[in-house]
């Protein structure tokens, strides 16, 4: 029978692929830039999850749009120098860490930044330029919004921790945490995926971050007792691991805490760690 | 079965045939979309869609299928049109694409599209087919609307987010069901459906 026939079949499968991944990538073509634009309001909804001023449940999308507006500043951060940059104007393509980790001039592969630098969130390269988000009242900083990201067990993560900077003048352990979210990941749903649970995210709320000596402590723990510790998702531990590794990074000394330590605290330690670096590299 | 009018493929899936109530099909996604009426609602919608596309595809196309590969063409035709109404959720309904999350993608393995296709498309032609996808989807649909419909206003006392009976929690009088919440609920409220409607019908009783 012609229906059946070897070359018959070939001919219809071959042909039905044609058309259906034809219509498939046109169509996923077409709404790329729709689907963008979604993202970055999700993205941007989740900055204002991690500072606490907008909840999806409570909040509307519109409030989103002016609460970002409003409360949002961002500050451009060279990570290489770790001080506020003009260099970068909003929106740039040097400050979308994907768009830079293509671009050789604006990354530095992690194994290059120092000969003891170990790539613990597993991110290959560093951008160059990062913007952090700002909530002031007054002149007085209120809360600090990171990015951070990192690999989970299928993929990397890519969120915010949203620092309480209102008592920072105390010292570096009187930083605290005020909210962590997460915007985008590929991990396990219903295990890994639980890291955009609010039941989780919210125990994130008021944990310490460094010792005094600014050495970073926070972690996911399978028992958390310390105001360090958190408690980690169950059934998903590698994921948990890459949480805190990437909060290590983001927090260490190749990540935010050079610009941190910058923007207070007091100056004097800051002069005796340099004059102590120069000693040793001399 | 082939001396069906238009008006019975439409219709007869919603209670005299309904995939889940009677045959007891896609219940995985029943179970896990009906926390709440919002994504009842939109998976009911991008399942009747597949259901009635594939059923217009494949009955337009039955005629040149090979029948050593047929399933593979059904799946593949499914599939496709799976990934297109993920990608239109990704795009118009972003929130709701999200809280769905893998279960847009699965609907590719909910046995109530492949099963249509197999049984009901490669038979008849392509107008039939989409009347009968359409039909079963809205049997889906309507199960999945009246489950959603209840786990959400009882276990949180919403519906569609509004606040229809105030939960203690928020100072008002209506103790939530904690039950409702959890997926396992959804089995007990789809027994409860298929008691009901066979009490009615005794005739789908199963023989034993």
């Amino acid at each position: 029978m012609q229906r059946d026939s070897d070359i018959y079949t070939f001919k219809v499968a071959v042909l039905l692929c044609l058309v259906c991944s034809v219509v498939v990538s046109s169509l996923a073509v077409g709404l790329k830039d729709i689907q963008k634009r979604q993202k970055e309001v999700f993205r941007q909804q989740n900055i204002l999850t991690a500072a606490g001023v907008w909840n999806k449940d409570d909040d509307t999308q519109q409030d989103a749009a002016v609460f970002y507006n409003r409360y949002l500043t961002p500050v451009f951060i060279d990570l290489q120098t770790n001080r506020v940059t003009n260099r970068v104007q909003e929106g740039a393509k040097e400050l979308d860490p994907k768009a830079a980790s293509r671009d050789p001039n604006w990354h530095t592969a992690v194994g290059d930044l120092g000969s003891d630098v170990r790539d613990i969130a597993g991110i290959r390269k560093r951008e160059h330029y990062s913007t952090i988000y700002e909530i002031r009242r007054g002149k007085q900083l209120q809360t600090l919004v990171i990015p951070i990201r990192g690999y989970g067990l299928w993929s990397t993560l890519w969120g915010f921790v949203a620092l309480d900077m209102r008592r920072a003048a105390e010292g570096p352990e009187a930083i605290f945490v005020k909210g962590l979210a997460y915007y985008e990941h590929g991990e396990t749903p219903g295990l890994g995926g639980e890291v955009e649970n609010p039941l989780w995210t919210a125990k994130w709320s008021g944990k310490r971050i460094y010792d005094e000596d600014w050495n970073v402590q926070v972690e996911v723990s399978k028992s958390a007792i310390t105001d360090y510790q958190v408690d980690a998702l169950s059934g998903a531990t590698i994921t948990s691991n890459g949480v805190t590794s990437m909060l290590q990074f983001w927090l260490g000394e190749h990540g935010f805490r050079p610009y941190l330590k910058s923007i207070f605290g007091s100056t004097e330690t800051d002069d005796t760690e340099t004059r102590i670096d120069n000693a040793t590299t001399e | 079965m082939a001396d069906k009018t238009a008006r019975q493929v439409l219709f007869d899936p919603l209670i005299n045939d309904n995939p889940i109530a009677l045959q007891v099909l896609g219940l995985c996604s029943a179970l896990a979309v009906t926390v709440k009426l919002e994504t009842s609602l939109v998976m009911a919608l991008a399942v009747t869609v597949v259901t009635g596309c594939s059923g217009a595809v494949i009955g337009l196309i039955n005629q040149t299928i090979p029948h050593r590969i047929r399933i593979i063409v059904q799946m593949t035709v499914i599939a496709s049109l799976v990934i297109a109404v993920d990608q239109l959720l990704q795009a118009f309904a972003f929130s709701v694409s999200q809280k769905l999350s893998v279960f847009v993608g699965l609907i590719i393995t909910n046995c109530i599209v492949m099963g249509r296709a197999e049984a009901f498309a490669m038979k008849n032609g392509p107008w039939m087919s989409f009347l009968d996808g359409i039909g079963n989807g809205l049997g889906y649909s309507l199960i999945l609307i009246l489950v959603g419909f209840v786990r959400e206003l009882f276990g949180s006392g919403k519906l569609l987010g509004y606040v229809i009976l105030k939960p203690v929690t928020d100072g008002g009088w209506y103790a939530t069901n904690g039950l409702l919440l959890i997926s396992p609920s959804a089995f007990v409220l789809i027994g409860l459906i298929i008691w009901a409607i066979r009490t009615i019908k005794p005739e789908q009783v199963g023989k034993s």
